[in-house]
């Protein structure tokens, strides 16, 4: 109960601080206490900033396991703390299965990686609707992972 | 002109091909070239076709384990009358258990008529014979049916000669790989691209007919099944909403659609109606269950789930009752597909060796590992159920598409303009 209201508070409270305009142009911008304008980036730069700032875009998994290891949970938590700051940002976690896999198994296990790291997310405050998640199962070569791209 | 071109891939290649010891030898088949009732420059150009004809029926043949025919020879040409009854004391001496006599015939409409006749040469018996009017254009598809009916005569098995096969044709590599579905004849001919390339699609596959073809597509950002109808080109989901689907197989009639779907974390097997309608949901474990596959006879689905710690064979009612395992080996089974006879299932395991593909009886009993490996996958049954097709990653990473016959030959590469992956056969098309 106490979580769920948190996360409403956290919802409530990011959209009025990210309309932001620029200096004097936008309506209800004249009080001192008006938090610090946000201009739109360029997607680019906030890649990086969230890469930067979350220690990290991608976790990695065991072969043939979905299991958040201890590495795994450190950077979603950077994640998380980052998208909760900007909860104007939308994030797609994509989940890979390993190469070795067979085609169909490696979809689902990608799919699976992806909502473990999504459930992990949310559970950590970031509201459902700024995560969606989906899977390259084996289609992008390299180790077993997911990662978390901002695609708004 | 043709028939100098014919006259030189005659070459007499290597048609004593080494038996595997412990199978029976080939039945010899002779394929004298076929004939004309056709008189003047019309009758010339009937015999060309007829001389192609002869010569695709030779190459379809030469194909499996069960035929060897001789080689057509032009010496051999006979008159129309002689089609139905052959002089069989020729063949005979050559050796021949089995021939085939044949003719092309024009038609007013500028169609022809193609007829094909097979016989036991000791006997001198008729065992079957088969005609239709075909567009000059089908003179392939007449060929290949003719192929089909002297499998079928002599090996009891449905021939796979006028089948398609569909697969994804890959080109680039890494992140910037481009796949799109192709569809060809089983031979490799009439080759065409379904999809333009500009979203990633994974596993074709073919209702039984060759008409419709469900895939999985990632036009919608997260991989989904689409059905496509091949004439008309419409394209509808499969299933409404968003959840990931992917694994779709028709059943043997072409009436449904088993499918995997994802609804959280979990993939279960879900049917549906191939024209639509609202999907069933089949199975609740917690693991992962896909890669569905109909009984011919639509009674049973036949799945991997990997429910017991790695993935294994597993086989239930359609309505989802009587779930029962198949497989205990070691290591992994996964893609199961079940022969279009209902005596077996080809898999793809997974075990230190890498992936490779094998059979297994449809009780689960007698396994067998047809392939090396160790990056072989995805096997899809031909309508004969005695030769199955492939995919295979190659030394240089590029992946190919074989055809593997069960008498324990090596594989064969299909000839495709691209790298290829995920094929799937169609049943015989009407």
């Amino acid at each position: 109960m106490r979580k769920m209201l948190f996360l409403a508070i956290v919802a409530l409270a990011a959209p009025a601080a990210s309309q932001g305009f620029p200096f004097g142009l936008g309506p209800g911008q004249r009080q001192a206490s008006a938090p610090p304008p946000v201009v739109q980036q360029p997607i680019e730069v906030l890649r990086a900033d969230f890469g930067a700032q979350a220690g990290g875009t991608t976790i990695y998994f065991v072969s043939g396991s979905s299991g958040l290891g201890a590495q795994a949970r450190t950077i979603l938590a950077g994640q998380a703390a980052w998208l909760r700051r900007h909860p104007e940002i939308a994030v797609r976690v994509e989940g890979h299965g390993d190469p070795g896999d067979t085609r169909d198994h490696a979809l689902a296990v990608g799919a699976r990686r992806a909502e473990q790291a999504r459930d992990y997310l949310v559970l950590l405050g970031v509201p459902m609707a700024q995560v969606s998640a989906m899977t390259w199962g084996k289609e992008r070569p390299g180790a077993p992972r997911a990662v978390t791209t901002i695609v708004r | 002109m043709i028939l100098v071109a014919a006259g030189a891939s005659l070459g007499g290649t290597a048609h004593a091909q080494a038996q595997a010891p412990g199978t029976p030898a080939a039945t010899v088949i002779a394929i004298p070239p076929m004939t004309s009732p056709d008189k003047g420059a019309r009758g010339n150009e009937m015999l060309a076709m007829a001389w192609q004809a002869t010569q695709l029926i030779e190459t379809d043949l030469r194909q499996t384990a069960e035929l060897m025919p001789l080689p057509p020879n032009q010496k051999d040409y006979y008159s129309y009358p002689e089609v139905t009854a052959p002089t069989f004391s020729k063949w005979r001496e050559k050796g021949a258990k089995a021939l085939i006599t044949g003719f092309v015939q024009s038609r007013s409409d500028g169609r022809m008529t193609v007829g094909c006749y097979v016989y036991d040469v000791d006997k001198g018996r008729e065992l079957g014979r088969i005609g239709f009017v075909v567009a000059p254009s089908d003179w392939r598809r007449a060929a290949h049916k003719c192929s089909g009916l002297a499998y079928q005569s002599i090996t009891g098995a449905p021939g796979m000669f006028d089948t398609r096969i569909s697969y994804v044709a890959e080109s680039g590599s890494g992140d910037t790989r481009v796949k799109r579905v192709a569809v060809m004849d089983s031979d490799g001919f009439n080759h065409s691209y379904v999809t333009a390339g500009e979203t990633t699609v994974l596993t074709p596959r073919l209702s039984p007919r060759g008409k419709n073809l469900a895939f999985v597509s990632y036009v919608g950002g997260v991989p989904q099944i689409q059905v496509l109808d091949l004439q008309s080109k419409q394209q509808r989901p499969l299933v409404a909403g968003n959840p990931v689907s992917f694994a779709p197989r028709y059943s043997h009639d072409g009436s449904k659609i088993a499918f995997s779907m994802m609804l959280g974390p979990n993939s279960d097997i879900y049917i549906v109606d191939a024209d639509g309608g609202l999907p069933r949901r089949l199975t609740t474990s917690p693991g992962i269950d896909t890669d569905p596959s109909f009984s011919p006879d639509g009674a049973k689905i036949l799945f991997e789930s990997d429910r017991s710690g790695s993935q294994q064979l597993y086989v239930m009612n359609a309505d989802g009752s009587g779930e029962r395992r198949l497989s205990f080996g070691t290591g992994a089974y996964a893609a199961p597909e079940w022969s279009p006879d209902g005596k077996r299932i080809a898999f793809t395991r997974r075990g230190p060796d890498g992936r490779r593909i094998g059979v297994i009886d449809a009780d689960g009993g007698n396994e067998q590992l047809l392939t090396t490996g160790p990056t072989d996958e995805g096997p899809s049954w031909a309508a004969s159920s005695r030769e199955l097709v492939f995919q295979r990653a190659e030394a240089n990473g590029q992946s190919g598409i074989f055809r593997l016959t069960l008498d324990g030959s090596a594989p064969r590469k299909m000839s495709i303009p691209q790298a290829g992956s995920d094929p799937d056969w169609s049943g015989a098309i009407d």
